[in-house]
């Protein structure tokens, strides 16, 4: 296993493969630094570039973003307490009042730090518990991958901050889009009404960036007009040296602290599609409950800011367990990275390790050399990203739009991809607006043609509809995924008396 | 009584799930199979259509437990006719660009869309605004072309 990650970072040295990454990474901490653009928008942007790359190549690139992309909301974050990405919430709560109190630097490296700590625990787990994990996955049968399936829409629409029974109907949105088109079995059209358009049933990747894109830039754009929170709170270039001994002996010297909230956010990770703006609230919470001070979180001291960020780095370690050994992306930026993975003709699920050795441990190694770079790159580049952050939304979300459309016309070099993103971007909007959580929809979207596949092929197997909760590891999937939902519908039965809340939608 | 947003939406899904339903029986049965290709869509209709129902029912049941003369929590202004005329933009763009071809469609959209965002005032703002159009357009049509092999729109009435 280590003779391989060895040759898999070799590999990734090579400058063919090492310039992606290192591409990747810069563009994911801008992406990240940048308020309004998320870790899954710079994604949707970097996608097109890597169809013309090989595919460990725009793998690799992909890593970067989403490692660069989990840090470098820590900058805005403690710099402007506003944060880069959902990812970075909890790092404003101590970050902006340390920042604020005089020692930006060690805020910022406190949190740098953390992340690589994190992500590399997140790492270990990755490299260590991919493979075991996809050897179990390969006993299963359609039996098990249906239940399985069922669990992960369950807990995701379950754990819908606005709505328990609009992140089902979400799901079943999702899952309807998928249905349209030719069937997976027979080929038979379905509720296409004759249209050549839609025959083929929507691509995936152009209703993912629809629906993800265009829902973000249009709320960005809604809000053009709310007066801006006033930005000069600190100097324009404050100085950020600090003593890296002096912050890394701080985080190693909790290591309770990282490695629960670490845990945490592989967990949050493995889970499908709960990225990691619900990590780093959670591991931000659980720091605060197993504080012996709890007062003084949110006052800026570093307990904050490690929990925030070694776990938001952590969970994605965690997201790429799932989509390597199940083929189920951990959330939409992942789902993204399924998308070109296909389209480079790779099939991710619990064989990919196995019969794609070399790609698999190229990721683990561009996940691993991500997180060096991405220390590099804010140590050389934090001082200038309050600038980068200036950049205007006006200048912004033409070239976002520009690179959107690209990524779905090169698809197959049709305008039917680009129609199809269009549409999905009204509908994703006026979802958005309605206050539906995306995240169901894209894990409806995701598995809906696997669903299908498998329910069929276990009745064509036996038609005995009992064998989905007899067989054990079908069963326990399937209760799970009963009790996961009672227990949605406990909490949002408990939580009925407050009053609704506006939250951020999340994308 | 005025339905709500959520009742608005759930009747739309609702009154969607209910049509494909009725459609999914007219779906032929294969042989060999012992489901037809109806059988999984009806499970994921019928789900939509009581997920939606559900929808509807619980913002009634809100509406009913709320007083009448709650004022509406302040809501911050929003831009939603920029949002309106921003989509316009895209959809004009999408229609030109087999047209008149990657290059000029996207240099007029960025142009557009910035201009339609923040409206430049002086002939410094609007030199700046050009630049960024062309070289966007400039830019990716370099890279996603000559160097990464990824063919973008030609123009019908351009060739270009």
């Amino acid at each position: 296993m280590f003779e391989l990650l060895g040759h898999g970072l070799l590999t990734l040295l090579q400058w063919n493969y090492l310039v992606p990454l290192f591409a990747g990474t810069l563009i994911g901490v801008i992406g990240g630094a940048l308020p309004g653009v998320t870790i899954t928008m710079t994604i949707i942007v970097i996608l097109p570039f890597t169809y013309g790359l090989d595919p460990l190549q725009g793998l690799a690139a992909m890593t970067g973003v989403y490692v660069g992309g989990s840090a470098g909301g820590l900058v805005t974050a403690c710099l402007l307490g506003i944060p880069g990405t959902p990812s970075a919430i909890a790092a404003t709560f101590d970050g902006f009042p340390m920042a604020r109190g005089g020692a930006p630097g060690r805020a910022i490296w406190l949190g740098a730090w953390s992340s690589f700590f994190g992500g590399m625990l997140g790492g270990l787990f990755l490299i260590l518990v991919t493979g075991p994990l996809a050897a179990i996955a390969l006993q299963f049968g359609p039996w098990e991958y249906f239940s399985l399936f069922v669990l992960a829409m369950a807990m995701v629409a379950g754990l819908a901050e606005s709505s328990f029974i609009k992140g089902l109907l979400s799901t079943a949105i999702g899952l309807l889009i998928t249905v349209i088109g030719t069937d997976p079995i027979g080929s038979v059209p379905r509720f296409t009404f004759g249209s050549e358009f839609i025959s083929g049933g929507f691509p995936f990747l152009p209703v993912l960036i629809g629906i993800f894109a265009f829902a973000q830039i249009m709320s960005d754009i809604e809000k053009a007009g709310v007066p801006k929170t006033p930005e000069a709170v600190l100097a324009a270039q404050p100085s950020l040296r600090v003593s890296h001994l002096k912050v890394i002996g701080e985080i190693l010297g909790r290591p309770f602290l990282l490695l629960w909230s670490t845990v945490v956010g592989i967990l949050i990770g493995v889970l499908p599609a709960i990225g990691g703006s619900a990590a780093n609230m959670l591991a931000y919470d659980q720091a605060k409950k197993f504080s012996r001070h709890p007062e003084r979180f949110g006052t800026g001291i570093p307990e904050g800011i490690i929990a925030s960020e070694s776990s938001n780095n952590a969970n994605v370690g965690g997201s790429l367990v799932t989509i390597m050994a199940f083929g189920i992306p951990g959330d939409a930026v992942t789902a993204v990275m399924l998308g070109a993975m296909t389209i480079h003709g790779i099939q991710s699920g619990p064989l990919f390790v196995s019969q794609q050795p070399a790609l698999a441990y190229g990721i683990y190694a561009a996940y691993i050399l991500a997180h060096l770079l991405m220390v590099l790159i804010l140590a050389a580049g934090a001082p200038f990203m309050l600038q980068i952050t200036r950049v205007r939304l006006a200048v912004l979300a033409p070239v976002v739009l520009v690179l959107c459309v690209i990524g779905a016309y090169a698809l197959n070099n049709t305008m039917q991809s680009v129609y199809v993103l269009l549409i999905f971007g009204v509908f994703g909007y006026a979802l958005v607006r309605c206050g539906f959580p995306l995240a169901p929809l894209i894990l409806g979207l995701i598995l809906g043609d696997q669903i299908e596949i498998n329910l069929i092929r276990a009745i064509m197997t036996d038609d005995n509809p009992l064998l989905f909760f007899t067989r054990p590891i079908s069963g326990a999937l399937l209760l799970c995924a009963a009790l996961s939902v009672a227990l949605a519908v406990w909490q949002h039965m408990r939580h009925q008396a407050r009053t609704p809340r506006e939250g951020a939608p999340e994308f | 009584m005025r339905l709500g947003r959520d009742s608005v939406a759930g009747l739309i899904f609702l009154a969607v799930s209910l049509a494909l339903l009725v459609q999914s029986f007219g779906l032929p049965q294969l042989p060999l199979v012992p489901v037809g290709p109806g059988f999984y869509p009806r499970i994921v209709l019928i789900f939509m259509a009581v997920t939606s129902a559900a929808l509807i029912v619980q913002d009634l049941l809100a509406r009913r437990a709320e007083p009448a003369d709650v004022p509406a929590p302040a809501q911050p202004q929003r831009a939603y006719g920029l949002v309106a005329l921003a989509f316009v933009i895209v959809a004009l763009y999408l229609v030109l660009l087999p047209l008149l071809g990657y290059r000029i469609a996207t240099v007029l959209f960025v142009a557009a869309l910035q201009a339609t965002l923040e409206r430049p005032t002086t002939w410094r703002q609007w030199a700046v605004l050009a630049a960024i159009a062309i070289g966007t357009s400039a830019v990716t049509y370099l890279v996603f072309e000559r160097y990464l092999t990824v063919l973008l729109p030609r123009g019908s009435w351009t060739d270009w």
